[in-house]
């Protein structure tokens, strides 16, 4: 039992009790979709549907179906790529990071968000496959003993480190997930009928592992949640600092900069909070979480997000500062050619969405209220995408030898294969939300005590 | 006594062991459970039920029968008898003509497995229509059969009806017309006069598409001959040329090689050279200062150089020009375009007041490339229309489509009873003649050719005819109830030694020429004067020519060397005519290039919707337009593209603007170097006081002091100090631009055709290609004294001046020896061979393009589709005919891989495994890749930098070497020389 200060805020509302709680998380999973779910689930679907029938035309005819040309080979299928993982990494953080600093309050959030990684990262990995051009020798890029002779991949290339770095986040990510996710599936697996959902109760036993709530098993998901925490943290850092080095190894002016690693992180995490942000507060209304996911979540999270904007808006200066201050003149002009060139609208929209919109949070108002969290959220994951067109397009378009400079313009394809795995994430995110209990409630309900509002309000 | 040896096999035999002995008796030492097996009783219970073994069975032939489609069946027909002279993978060669009308060659012939598959030049230099006519020859778009009036008939009924008709006309007394190209076959001409002696009444027209009538006029006119001159540009200290594209069309190809030959600043002397044009030609693009003017002050300025030679007062802005020229008389060449006999004529006679005939022009030793007249023509037209011509054959021509009057031609040729075309195609022309006689392709043929004095070339066939043609002097032969040209043509030079002759390709021999002086003529004076308004000239593309190869892929898809466009001809107009008539090119989302319309109006004749390219140095008020396009019956790649600039001819313009946009193919779609030093130069003046004038080395400043960039380095480098290490180096002084190297690596490294579509998104897929680029009127000089900001600076420099120089660099594989694309390719397709190449292993690429990002010089290209066997890629690799042209060395790659150049990997191993094979040192003459073998200029070297015999060694000696982008220290195996210009 947990002492909590009483000035601090009830992250439980609704007077709750433990019954409370367990009723309204196993609701979802136990009654029946409204008209809300089934709409949104219809819409992703079909997008989901889309991407897939554009990515098998990029797959039967080529990659001459997007709109990449001899100069810029990169453009929508790494920014989404990016974009993707970035997203995931609130999930990693708030479930990995916050665990160790004891942050009660991610208990709510941090089973959705780690969802959200999951499916983020998945998305994120389909555009390494399908951006190749021969995606049925993807094999080729894992260090697979092969019968081709002395033929191996090469160490040298961060493509080969993203394999690995990807890899092992997706693993590390599931893993985790899934041991927070073993009492509560059990806990769902008791309320179920054996005679009227004979099917689901056996799926669940099965998923809940044979949890019984011994003692002895307490304190083991205890001791691995800590040590996965301990194995996810470094993972938070190091996936989106070796995505970064796809760039930042090269020597194409405009990627090849020190200051990735670090400011890709700060640019995933900001992404990847707004993104909890917006799922999140459609999730509360939807399933009716509004007790649980409260504005005091949503304010916590508007600091980070506060917080995490305002040091990518300082790598953005320390960049322009740095190529004028390098002295180089390729490196100048490619951050010229970015502000004030031809895509100087997708620069405009990156500096806005990144860099001014999180400061609207040093306004109480905006940062307690869920209409302007939700819009201006949206507005962040606009601006990272572009943040990685950017970065990616502007660079390419015109590097160093004029005769090769050209644009890039997506064809339907390129558009498609993105709503597609927009509707994908969706897709796989509304069916987590009507068979997964989507709030940890065995460690929510440990706190309930010590933070919820009936026993808060009592002292 | 003998004492056999017993050997034991081991000590229970020695010791007599009696199982030894059992076990000999017995062959199995157990006894095979058979019955025990049948008898088993669980056997019939076994788990592995009937269904089941059903079912593997089932899984396993589908399995196989899956993994048997994979293979494609591809047919071998092995040689029954092997040829004597045919090994298969050995390359035979063979010396023979290249002649098709417009452009002539004396080359070397590569075939493989009996099919031609590669030009190079043997005793003349190449340019890029004549490494791609190996290209025309696997045409499918050819006349196959002969045909009557448009339907297919038969070699012996039509020569049955031909010479039946053709008697019918000479027992009437009518006239027979024979239309030819200029014939540079001194047997044909024979061939020609044995008919006309049958025939009685025969008349034979020589026309060139593009005339040079008019210097042959004058010549006649000033010297009695008429003859064009050879020209000795190496011999010349000026060079003027008005309007003449000598390095580009003018004439002939060997000129690119003497104009290099007198500009090599290592002599500490380079040629003077003086441009004086409107539309900027390739050889203005070249010259050290270049004059813009309209077409019609050309006389004018003509003449008044020539009284300024003569004492008068020189035009401004010719004045330097003349100066220059009386001070090298006799070491001067004035050539002009002009197809205008009084124009010529005083050139020849300011050629002469400068004393240039036979010091730098020869007449003595004349050339006899083109011998049109244009006055016969236009009377053979008059003829026909008044049905004074009863016979017309046609050889090597297209009028109905060169001539500007094809109308008054085509009204004719109705009232002409017998009309025969000999063609390789069903053309223009063919089709509305009574026959069609399929000709056969140069590669085909036997031939000779006499292209100047005492020169002789030979051509014989590297192939047997692929469709039903016969060659025109066969059919000549034919009508005249004679056979077999071959034996004719031998016995036409019977005091040679015809195979030795054969073999090299060439003979020389005495030939009588006229001794000639210049006569007294009356020099035709003009007034320096221009007229108003826009005025109109055609110009000639190096990648069309006159259009006769119009169907050819590579050439269709051959960038122009200054606008950088391919498949496509344009209205060439200067930035500011365009904007005072409101026209703009503009680059849409994806950077391809749009570009305006108008109708033009010359000489009464419309182009309507005719598409406007905005080209620096393009005179104001001046607009030009590429012959060769606007084809109607050139085959599936030539047809419906661009517009006919012949039926327009020279002359003022109207221009009307009319809406809609074109769209444009550009593989470069910007022109400046924006003050970066990509190609560095200096001048002569400069180099001479300083030889690294201009190639200033980039360094960094480190805790040790200055650094040169190639010393601040990660790299573990590679070792080349023993064996190989191919270099290559490029002078771009001597670069032209001619594009010959281009077309000479698409046929070498079978690169693909992509089509005006894909050019347009910038996916064309050339391995070498030229970058072009203009000076600007901003510099970071100017910017600095001027104290402009940078955002303004690099605004303006984007913008090609109005007058600019032109440089181009050929731009392949750099090599790197610290390879940014080798590092980053997660599967190691591409890495570091031991000779200094970068390799690139096609099955090993997966196809991440990282490589193609991270490569400073964007010379990777992917490929995006499948180029080969594809419908939407309708070009010579989906084509049966068309894929005959490929190298079975080199493989033709498929889609999602990266591809580039390779520095001809395939010939190099060739040499060393010859060279191996020789038991010697592989010889510099041999080193040599496509692109180096086809450079008339010798701009291009290539070789083994660890031996010192070979000339790129010492060529990555001098001062002016520099590699590419060299702050990077990518170290490249490619270096180039600085560009120097004569500006004193």
């Amino acid at each position: 039992m947990q002492k909590e200060a009483d000035i601090r805020d009830p992250l439980i509302l609704g007077n709750k009790t433990y019954h409370d709680i367990t009723k309204d998380i196993s609701r979802p999973v136990e009654g029946k979709a409204n008209k809300y779910w089934w709409i949104l689930f219809s819409l992703s679907l079909v997008l989901f549907i889309w991407g897939i029938l554009c990515m098998a035309y990029t797959i039967g005819t080529g990659i001459g179906a997007w709109g990449l040309n001899k100069t810029v080979n990169w453009a929508w299928d790494i920014t989404n790529f990016v974009w993707w993982i970035g997203i995931g990494h609130a999930g990693t953080l708030i479930s990995a990071v916050l665990l160790l600093f004891r942050q009660k309050w991610r208990m709510s959030i941090n089973r959705s968000a780690e969802a959200m990684t999951i499916f983020g990262v998945a998305q994120a990995a389909l555009f390494p496959l399908i951006h190749m051009g021969r995606p049925w020798l993807a094999y080729y890029v894992f260090p697979i003993p092969n019968q081709f002779g002395s033929l191996w991949v090469n160490f040298n290339s961060p493509l080969l480190w993203d394999v690995f770095a990807i890899s092992t986040y997706f693993s590390v990510s599931v893993v985790f997930w899934y041991i927070g996710l073993i009492p509560d599936f059990a806990m769902i697996r008791d309320r179920m009928s054996a005679t009227i959902s004979p099917m689901k109760k056996k799926l669940y036993s099965f998923l809940s592992f044979g949890w019984s709530g011994k003692a002895k098993h307490w304190q083991r998901f205890e001791e691995v949640s800590l040590v996965l925490a301990g194995l996810a943290t470094p993972l938070v850092f190091s996936v989106h600092s070796i995505v970064s080095m796809d760039f930042a190894t090269s020597i194409v002016p405009g990627w090849h900069t020190t200051i990735f690693p670090p400011y890709f992180v700060l640019g995933a995490l900001f992404s990847g909070f707004a993104m909890v942000e917006t799922l999140l507060i459609i999730m509360r209304k939807v399933v009716s979480l509004e007790s649980y996911i409260t504005i005091k979540h949503i304010e916590y999270m508007n600091v980070i997000i506060l917080l995490t904007g305002s040091l990518v808006g300082t790598a953005y200066i320390t960049e322009l500062f740095m190529s004028w201050y390098s002295g180089v003149e390729f490196e100048q002009y490619a951050f010229l050619n970015r502000a004030t060139g031809p895509y100087w609208w997708a620069y405009a929209i990156m500096m806005t969405c990144n860099v001014l919109t999180p400061q609207l949070y040093w306004i109480t108002k905006i940062r307690t209220s869920f209409v302007a969290t939700f819009i201006l959220s949206i507005f962040i994951n606009i601006g990272m995408w572009f943040e990685r067109f950017v970065i990616i397009v502007t660079s390419l378009h015109r590097d160093y030898l004029p005769s090769a400079w050209t644009m890039f313009s997506p064809s339907f394809v390129d558009i498609g294969i993105f709503l597609g795995t927009i509707g994908f994430f969706f897709t796989l995110f509304l069916l987590y939300s009507r068979t997964f209990p989507v709030i940890a409630q065995a460690e929510l309900k440990s706190i309930l005590k010590s933070s919820g509002s009936e026993y808060k309000n009592k002292k | 006594m003998t004492k056999a040896k017993k050997y034991w096999k081991g000590l229970a035999e020695l010791n007599d062991n009696p199982l030894v002995e059992k076990l000999k008796q017995n062959e199995f030492v157990e006894e095979i459970p058979v019955d025990k097996f049948l008898g088993d009783k669980e056997l019939s219970s076994t788990s592995t039920s009937r269904r089941d073994f059903l079912k593997f069975l089932g899984f396993s032939t589908a399995a196989a029968t899956l993994a048997a489609c994979e293979t494609p069946i591809n047919k071998v027909i092995p040689y029954v008898i092997k040829p004597e002279e045919i090994t298969p993978g050995i390359a035979n060669y063979y010396a023979t003509t290249m002649y098709d009308g417009h452009d002539y060659a004396s080359v070397l012939v590569k075939t493989r497995e009996g099919r031609p598959i590669k030009i190079d030049s043997n005793k003349s230099a190449t340019n890029a229509r004549i490494q791609a006519s190996v290209l025309s020859l696997y045409d499918s778009g050819r006349l196959k059969n002969p045909m009557k009036v448009g339907v297919d008939t038969d070699w012996n009924t039509a020569d049955a009806e031909i010479i039946t008709k053709l008697n019918k006309i000479q027992n009437n007394g009518g006239t027979i017309a024979i239309l030819s190209s200029t014939i540079v076959s001194p047997s044909t001409k024979q061939l020609i006069a044995d008919f006309s002696a049958a025939y009685g009444n025969v008349k034979h027209i020589q026309m060139d598409a593009v005339s040079y009538s008019g210097i042959l006029d004058a010549n006649e006119a000033s010297f009695g001959v008429r003859v064009l001159p050879t020209y000795n540009f190496d011999k010349a200290e000026v060079i003027v040329s008005f309007g003449a594209d000598f390095l580009g069309n003018w004439l002939n190809a060997d000129y690119a090689k003497q104009y290099v030959a007198a500009r090599n600043p290592k002599n500490g002397k380079m040629a003077k050279h003086y441009q004086v044009e409107s539309t900027l030609s390739l050889t203005g693009s070249n010259a050290d200062k270049r004059i813009q003017m309209k077409p019609s002050e050309q006389k004018g300025l003509l003449s008044n150089l020539f009284s300024a030679l003569n004492g008068g007062t020189a035009d401004s802005r010719i004045a330097k020009l003349t100066n220059d020229l009386k001070n090298n008389t006799g070491k001067s060449i004035i050539v002009c375009n002009s197809n205008d006999t009084e124009v010529q004529t005083l050139v020849n006679s300011i050629n002469n007041k400068l004393g240039n005939y036979e010091n730098t022009i020869s007449l003595s030793n004349p050339s006899y490339l083109k011998q049109g007249n244009d006055v016969d023509v236009a009377t053979l037209i008059e003829e026909m229309n008044a049905g004074k011509i009863d016979a017309l054959i046609t050889y090597n021509v297209n009028p109905s489509y060169t001539l500007q009057n094809a109308e008054a031609y085509n009204s004719g040729l109705a009232k002409v009873g017998l009309t025969i075309a000999t063609s390789l195609y069903n053309d223009e022309s063919a089709q509305k003649m009574m026959y069609a006689c399929p000709d056969n392709h140069y590669l085909e043929s036997w031939g000779d050719a006499n292209p100047s004095n005492g020169i002789y070339t030979l051509m014989q066939p590297t192939i047997a005819p692929l469709f039903k043609g016969r060659q025109f002097q066969e059919s000549i032969m034919n009508w005249i109830g004679k056979s077999d040209y071959h034996v004719y043509l031998q016995n036409f030079y019977t005091d040679i030694d015809w195979n030795q002759s054969l073999h090299d390709g060439y003979f020389t021999k005495n030939q009588f020429a006229a001794n000639v002086t210049l006569f007294e003529v009356n020099v035709p004076s003009f007034d320096l004067s221009k007229s108003e308004g826009v005025e109109f000239e055609m110009y000639e593309k190096i990648s069309m020519g006159d259009g006769t190869q119009a169907n050819n892929p590579w050439l269709q898809e051959l960038p122009d060397p200054l606008s950088r466009a391919c498949w496509d001809n344009y209205l060439t107009m200067s930035a500011a005519t365009a904007a005072d008539l409101g026209i703009t090119n503009e680059n849409v989302s994806n950077g391809a290039l749009n570009g305006n319309m108008v109708n033009i109006t010359v000489n009464a004749k419309t182009l309507k919707n005719v598409p406007v390219m905005i080209q620096p140095g393009q005179a104001n008020d001046t607009v030009a337009l590429a012959v060769g396009y606007g084809r109607t019956a050139a085959g599936k790649c030539g047809d419906g593209i661009g517009f006919n600039a012949f039926s327009l001819g020279n002359g003022n313009a109207k221009i009307e603007v009319v809406g809609g946009e074109y769209e444009f193919a550009a593989t470069q779609l910007h022109h400046t170097m924006m003050g970066r030093e990509i190609v560095k130069e200096t001048t002569l003046e400069d180099f001479i006081k300083n030889p690294y004038s201009g190639n200033k080395q980039v360094t960094y400043a480190t805790h040790n002091g200055e650094k040169p960039a190639d010393q601040v380095t990660l790299w573990d480098e590679h070792d080349h100090s023993t064996g190989h290490f191919w270099n290559m180096s490029i002078d771009l002084t001597s670069c032209i631009g001619c594009s010959a190297c281009v077309v000479s690596c698409h046929a070498e490294n079978n690169v693909p055709v992509v089509g005006k579509e894909e050019v347009r998104k910038s996916r064309d897929m050339h391995w070498l290609r030229i970058d072009r680029y203009f000076s600007s009127d901003m510099t970071k000089e100017l910017s600095k004294k001027e104290k402009t900001s940078a955002f303004d600076m690099y605004e303006k420099m984007e913008d090609p001046s109005g007058d600019p120089e032109v440089v181009f660099q050929p731009v392949m594989c750099q090599h790197c020896n610290h390879a940014p694309c080798e590092t980053v390719c997660p599967v190691a397709a591409t890495s570091h061979g031991s000779e200094g190449q970068n390799h690139m292993a096609y099955n090993r690429c997966v196809g991440t393009r990282y490589c193609a990002n991270n490569c400073p010089y964007k010379v990777r290209r992917f490929n995006w589709f499948q180029y080969s066997d594809n419908d939407k890629f309708d070009f010579n690799m989906n084509d049966d005919y068309g894929k005959m042209v490929l190298n079975p060395d080199v493989v033709v790659r498929s889609r999602g891989v990266i591809e580039k150049c390779s520095m001809c990997i395939q010939k190099i191993q060739e040499i060393k495994l010859d060279a191996k094979n020789a038991g010697k040192r592989v010889r510099d003459e041999d080193a040599q890749t496509a692109c180096s073998s086809a450079c008339p200029t010798n701009a291009i070297v290539f070789g083994d930098v660890n031996d010192e015999t070979h000339e790129v060694q010492s060529l990555k000696k001098e001062e002016r070497a520099y590699t590419l982008l060299e702050h990077l220290n990518t170290a490249p195996s490619v270096f180039y020389q600085t560009k120097i210009r004569n500006k004193a």
